[in-house]
């Protein structure tokens, strides 16, 4: 056949078509996050339940025989405890909605190198997580307003409040980080998400039963990914919880925090370099 | 163009691809053949390299898949039809893969046109019949207009229509200097689309070649003889070589060896002929023999009628 001959770069091309780069598949991964109706609902119920937490504890503090009165600043930085439940769900997706559906083979046909594709769905998670911590203290904020009144609000001048604030974001961030590690490490969506709630939810109550067998898990408590973690989004409790294990200070409890969502990329990277798809 | 060389695949204990080495030309149709279970599938998947091969290498144009720095622009792939996320719509799935290589929406409204998408494009892939995923998969590979098209098993689940759009489409593309590689296992899907053939049997290359060339090598004729005294024939064209196998009371059927040899023997031992019919083997013959010993998964007809 006389067509043997023929250079495969003599097939003219009349479509356009780039070199894969980073913004194209941040692009990419972009139009993937936002065509599925899981993340609209993600949203919404992440959203709703920095809310809802915000608008409840407002209620309490209109109790005068409550033990703990909530202030200003629980108000807003409570939300992220059941945030964190649809934001570490969301970035289990993620990943895993592609390795159940075969979709990631596609991904992967497209982006070869891979971990490109990985830092991209990263960059998004933790945008979206930051971004919906921050509206979800904002909206939390405002929520609570008319229960708390301009006194029992909390001051936006204060530091502490900016800290919670911004930090609610990073925390956010961060949750939903560790579930597209995790994601991309167990590959299954219902391993992923026991696993990363069973770490943010469940592991600080058994450490704390824990305590009773050894000092160790007294110390030791601070670190946990979860404790060390929502120190950046959580209030200043030491005044309400006088004992107890010594908390870590915020910045140095969310470097604990990345520290774990480090090591856990790492190996998420590793395994996604080495398997088969 | 594509070349393996020494290509093997282990999962544990079991061989999937073993040893293969093959090239498939540009402007060409190469039909990629083999019983289910073959290695085709892990074959595919390691050219794109989405499985890592255990030893060996295989490159696209002359580099590994993961090298080109625009790989949809390389090699368009259909590897199944579901590696699409079933919350999505047909648009917006090709409008993602489209975004990885910059590549215009415009093209994306002309696979959707050129597949026969159109009415179900904005519908979640999720409802898709296996026809549509089909349809969806060769849309997706046909994106970046690539230089090779690799397809597994593209006729699957497809109405007679679509087969024959598919047909059409590889005729085509290969006619444009493209190289195609589509797998099947049915042969005479094979007989209609491939100008080149590359049958796999338990993960080993069996035979490659033109069409023509492996299908004459593999075909087996045989001759049909009806005797009223079969024992001492089939004596006879034992001796002189042939295969013989008693079919049904008087009647044999004899291979190697040509209808007018069995009746010159026959007559210069005067033996009575009743019926000397020569019997071409069909595609679907040719194709089992050239895999019967290397079929993971045998029937138990099959094996009865192997050793009848």
């Amino acid at each position: 056949m006389t067509t043997h001959t023929a250079a495969p770069s003599e097939t003219v091309p009349s479509v356009t078509v780039k070199p894969v780069s980073f913004p194209r598949i941040l692009h990419s991964e972009w139009i993937k996050l936002w065509s599925l109706r899981s993340t609209y609902w993600t949203v919404l119920a992440t959203l709703a339940a920095m809310v809802l937490i915000a608008v409840m504890l407002g209620v309490a503090s209109l109790a005068d025989d409550a033990a703990v009165v909530p202030d200003g600043q629980m108000a807003i930085g409570m939300g992220y405890t059941f945030a964190q439940v649809v934001v570490a769900v969301l970035g289990v997706l993620t990943i895993t909605g592609e390795y159940t559906t075969g979709m990631i083979r596609s991904t992967l046909a497209a982006v070869p190198t891979r971990l490109p594709a990985l830092a991209a769905k990263a960059v998004l998670v933790a945008a979206v997580g930051f971004i919906l911590g921050v509206v979800g203290v904002a909206l939390s904020y405002l929520a609570s307003y008319p229960l708390l009144g301009a006194d029992g609000a909390a001051t936006l001048s204060d530091p502490e409040v900016q800290r919670i604030f911004w930090g609610s974001g990073l925390y956010l961030a961060g949750v939903g980080l560790l579930g597209l590690a995790i994601g991309t490490i167990i590959r299954h969506t219902a391993g992923a998400i026991t696993l990363i709630l069973g770490l943010l939810l469940l592991l600080s109550t058994m450490w704390q039963l824990l305590m009773m067998t050894s000092d160790w898990f007294t110390k030791s408590y601070a670190y946990l990914p979860s404790t060390a973690g929502e120190r950046i989004a959580s209030p200043d409790m030491s005044s309400v919880v006088a004992e107890g294990p010594q908390a870590l200070a915020p910045w140095t409890g969310f470097g604990v925090f990345m520290l774990y969502i480090a090591v856990a990329f790492l190996i998420a990277g590793v395994l996604l370099r080495r398997r088969d798809a | 163009m594509i070349e393996a060389r020494d290509l093997t695949k282990r999962y544990g204990d079991t061989t999937a691809v073993d040893n293969a080495s093959f090239e498939v030309m540009p402007g060409t149709v190469t039909g990629f053949l083999g019983p289910n279970g073959s290695g085709k599938s892990t074959t595919m998947r390691m050219i794109v390299g989405l499985d890592r091969p255990t030893a060996g290498a295989v490159t696209v144009n002359g580099k590994p898949y993961a090298a080109h720095a625009a790989p949809l622009r390389e090699v368009g792939v259909l590897l199944d039809a579901k590696a699409v996320h079933t919350g999505r719509s047909a648009y917006q799935h090709l409008r993602a893969m489209a975004a990885t290589h910059g590549i215009p929406t415009r093209r994306v409204r002309e696979v959707i046109d050129m597949t026969g998408l159109d009415r179900v494009a904005d519908k979640r892939v999720g409802g898709f019949s296996l026809g549509m995923g089909q349809r969806l998969g060769i849309a997706a590979a046909m994106l970046g207009d690539p230089h090779t098209l690799i397809l597994d098993e593209p006729v699957n689940g497809l109405d007679p229509e679509g087969v024959k759009w598919v047909r059409t489409m590889v005729r085509q593309l290969a006619g444009e200097g493209r190289t195609v590689f589509i797998s099947s296992h049915l042969m005479s899907e094979m007989a209609q689309t491939a100008d080149h053939l590359l049958v796999i049997g338990r993960g080993r290359i069996i035979t490659a070649g033109r069409l023509a060339d492996v299908i004459a090598t593999a075909r087996q004729a045989t001759v049909r003889v009806v005797t009223p005294r079969p024992a001492e024939l089939a004596e006879l064209l034992t001796g002189e070589g042939a295969t013989v196998t008693s079919v049904a009371s008087g009647q044999l059927e004899v291979a190697e060896l040509t209808s007018a040899e069995i009746g010159d023997l026959a007559a210069a031992r005067g033996l009575p002929l009743h019926e000397l019919t020569p019997l071409g083997a069909s595609l679907e013959d040719a194709f089992l023999s050239l895999t019967r010993d290397e079929v993971e998964y045998r029937s138990e007809t099959m094996t009865q009628g192997a050793s009848r």
